[in-house]
């Protein structure tokens, strides 16, 4: 270590929290220099939301690399218990937050526990039937809303101890989801250089490595599994608030192909890329749409042929490229 | 930079100046692709001869009306997405609604953007709790008059002593028998129920209830299926293979062309009610209807079904109330259709309640040739 050599290793931090501050603080602003009209607000809240949900299932498909088709339940749950302890209950956001996480938490570890010896298709599968029937009890069970969904969710409502925020505006609900967002982006990016997300990718990538290092692989696909469901619910706990109207359609494939897709586009363990996926889908979708049934033509080919010839997303595409001469 | 920006401008503005009178937005939401695209192409069909035969007299408030038409995609998520993007583009009234939903989710992005809302078709009844909207107007029956008009037909005219009940599983299905049994009490019926039989709407296989039904021997079994292209054709043919005896009496609106053209002569002797027909009294009588029924067949090729007939209403309704306030706001037109009657709609002149909800008024049908969707109003 020579003294000249020492204050670069200082400086990189630095430049780096500057950017990301610039970059936190665009964010931000972001709506207002659209316009700041109430779809600007309302389309990137729907992307901060989207995102969020999209993390959830990233989490398991990038560190796990399993495909879960079962994330749609705790988007679910999260909307489900906004919805009916808010609108029931008249309960604030903090409470219907804290509901939401633990519910999720219970519902994960119970369906990780039994998906616990499956791989792959046969995970997917298990997942995916989870959601069926998840969707039956949603959609016959008139207590939490039945086929018809709940209506009249009031306002987010978060007391805090100087101020009592209400969100009764689309332009109100910006500054939560971007908050929502940065804290699971803040999450996401600790959790890659945890000892669990490493470890998780070490059994993914090389079991033989981590069995001869003494980790139980089941124990870390629980953890994993487990710790993906809260974010993916708080998402749906968001929407529900959103759109003050939850139902049983929480469960279709709009969401699941909406998460999978957005994962898969730009690229698995890239820390933005579902962020940036969802927020090329929503924008196709609401600005440059062809239309119903070719919008999903468009969105299912995306998938088809990012997942056939780009396994890795546009940012695999682009190393390809980049390194023909 | 700033300068050219400021000459564009300019020059809009003066390009618009002399027009000054923007058109009137007319929105409308329904799904246009999918399984339900065929129905929402047909609402929205509607719509649009109807705002041009407006725009033929001359426009509304000295101004001309446009159409936007947007596709919900029978998700809720995306009707969410199009009902944002119709207080974008500042959408006068939006005429919306195929799936309930849909409706449920579009309904307060609506209610917030200002936006007046009808809702052409949707049946659920929280369309109209006012919890979101408490401007809210529904051109289609509810199932609570449908329960009404079926009940009084079975327990009055029928004097059915003995009735068995058909039930779609489900939140609809379940509904409507509640609602039924609640006017039977009503109307003092002093007969029984003597079975219940129940299925799942993607089921297309019902010998195991209909044998059961068969043993009843009741006179009148109450069906409620809105699966209108698979599961109801299978259900009537089914029906008469078991031979049962009771007469089929089907929940309001469920007897679509769908229907007919799957179990064609099986629908014989089927009896149900709906709310509008092109061909039946006393809509061949009316000229605000035949006139209608005219023009959509010139522009469209085919006879208007109920659907189209709900969209051409919530237009003349709306414009009849605009016409009348002088005004586009969405709480002086609401007030004046909600509890209000208006007249010389496609369905005649109608009544709507305070909650706004369009007085439905039935006209009960058998079928007599189902090969040829043959019908013969009773009554």
């Amino acid at each position: 270590m020579t003294a000249i050599e020492s204050p670069r290793p200082a400086s990189i931090p630095l430049l780096r929290v500057a950017a990301v501050t610039a970059l936190v603080a665009t964010g931000f602003f972001l709506p207002r220099l659209l316009g700041g009209t109430s779809v600007a607000y309302s389309t990137l809240t729907t992307i901060a939301i989207f995102a969020v949900m999209c993390y959830g299932a990233d989490i398991v498909l990038s560190y796990l690399g399993e495909v879960s088709l079962g994330h749609t339940v705790f988007w679910a749950i999260g909307g489900y218990a906004a919805a009916n302890l808010s609108a029931k209950y008249g309960l604030n956001g903090w409470v219907t937050a804290a509901a939401t996480i633990a519910l999720c938490l219970a519902a994960a570890a119970f369906l990780g526990a039994v998906t616990l010896r499956t791989r792959e298709f046969v995970f997917s599968l298990v997942t995916y039937a989870a959601a069926v029937v998840a969707f039956e009890i949603a959609f016959n069970w008139d207590a939490v809303g039945g086929s018809d969904g709940i209506v009249g969710i009031p306002p987010l409502k978060l007391p805090m101890l100087v101020t009592n925020f209400s969100g009764a505006m689309q332009e109100d609900l910006w500054p939560v989801a971007f908050v929502l967002l940065l804290l699971t982006l803040a999450f996401i990016a600790r959790f890659r250089r945890s000892r669990l997300g490493t470890t998780a990718l070490m059994v993914q990538m090389n079991p033989a490595l981590a069995a001869s290092l003494g980790v139980d692989p089941r124990r870390i696909r629980l953890a994993v599994f487990v710790i993906s469901a809260p974010i993916t619910g708080l998402a749906g706990w968001l929407y529900a608030y959103q759109r003050a109207y939850v139902g049983p359609d929480m469960f279709e494939s709009y969401f699941l192909v909406m998460m999978l897709t957005a994962i898969v586009l730009v690229g698995r363990r890239i820390l933005l890329g579902p962020l940036i996926g969802t927020a090329l889908l929503i924008t196709q979708q609401n600005l440059l749409s062809l239309g119903g049934d070719w919008n999903k033509i468009v969105l299912g080919s995306v998938l088809a042929l990012v997942l056939i010839f780009w396994p890795a997303g546009l940012v695999g595409l682009y190393r390809r490229i980049a390194r023909t001469p | 930079m700033h300068r050219t920006k400021l000459a564009l401008a300019l020059l809009l503005g003066l390009a618009s100046a002399p027009a000054m009178a923007q058109d009137i937005k007319v929105g409308t939401i329904f799904p246009l692709s999918g399984g339900a695209g065929p129905d929402g192409q047909t609402v929205t069909n509607a719509v649009k001869l109807m705002v041009q035969q407006i725009n033929e007299k001359g426009g509304l408030l000295g101004r001309k009306l446009s159409v936007i038409s947007k596709d919900d995609e029978s998700t809720p998520a995306v009707g969410v997405s199009r009902a944002n993007e119709m207080i974008a583009e500042k959408a006068d009234v939006v005429i919306e609604g195929w799936n309930s939903p849909v409706t449920l989710a579009m309904q307060p992005i609506l209610a917030r953007g200002g936006i007046l809302d009808i809702t052409a078709v949707s049946k659920s009844d929280l369309i109209l709790s006012g919890e979101t909207n408490p401007y809210a107007i529904r051109i289609n029956s509810s199932n609570g008059f449908d329960a009404e008009v079926i009940a009084k037909y079975v327990v009055q005219t029928m004097k059915a002593k003995k009735v068995a009940f058909l039930t779609q599983n489900d939140v609809y299905g379940n509904g409507f028998q509640t609602a039924i049994e609640a006017e039977f009490k009503k109307l003092n019926f002093s007969g029984q129920i003597v079975m219940t039989e129940k299925f799942a709407f993607k089921d297309t296989d019902f010998r195991v209830q209909l044998t059961n039904l068969n043993g009843t021997d009741a006179d009148a079994i109450i069906v409620t299926n809105s699966s209108n292209s698979s599961g109801l054709p299978a259900m009537v043919d089914q029906y008469r293979q078991a031979g049962i005896k009771s007469t089929f009496v089907g929940a309001v609106g469920i007897m679509l062309s769908t229907v007919f053209k799957v179990a064609g002569e099986a629908n014989n002797g089927v009896i149900s009610a709906d709310i509008f027909f092109p061909d039946l009294p006393p809509f061949t009588t009316q000229p605000e209807s035949t006139s209608f029924v005219a023009a959509y067949t010139k522009a469209y090729g085919a006879a208007p079904d109920k659907s189209a007939a709900l969209g051409a209403a919530a237009v003349q309704v709306w414009a009849q109330a605009v016409e009348s306030t002088k005004s586009l706001d969405r709480k002086t037109v609401a007030e004046a259709i909600r509890g209000k009657s208006v007249k010389g709609t496609v369905f005649g002149d109608v009544q709507f309640l305070p909650n706004g909800q369009m007085q439905p008024r039935y006209v009960l049908f058998r079928v007599v040739d189902g090969k040829n969707a043959k019908l013969e109003a009773l009554q």
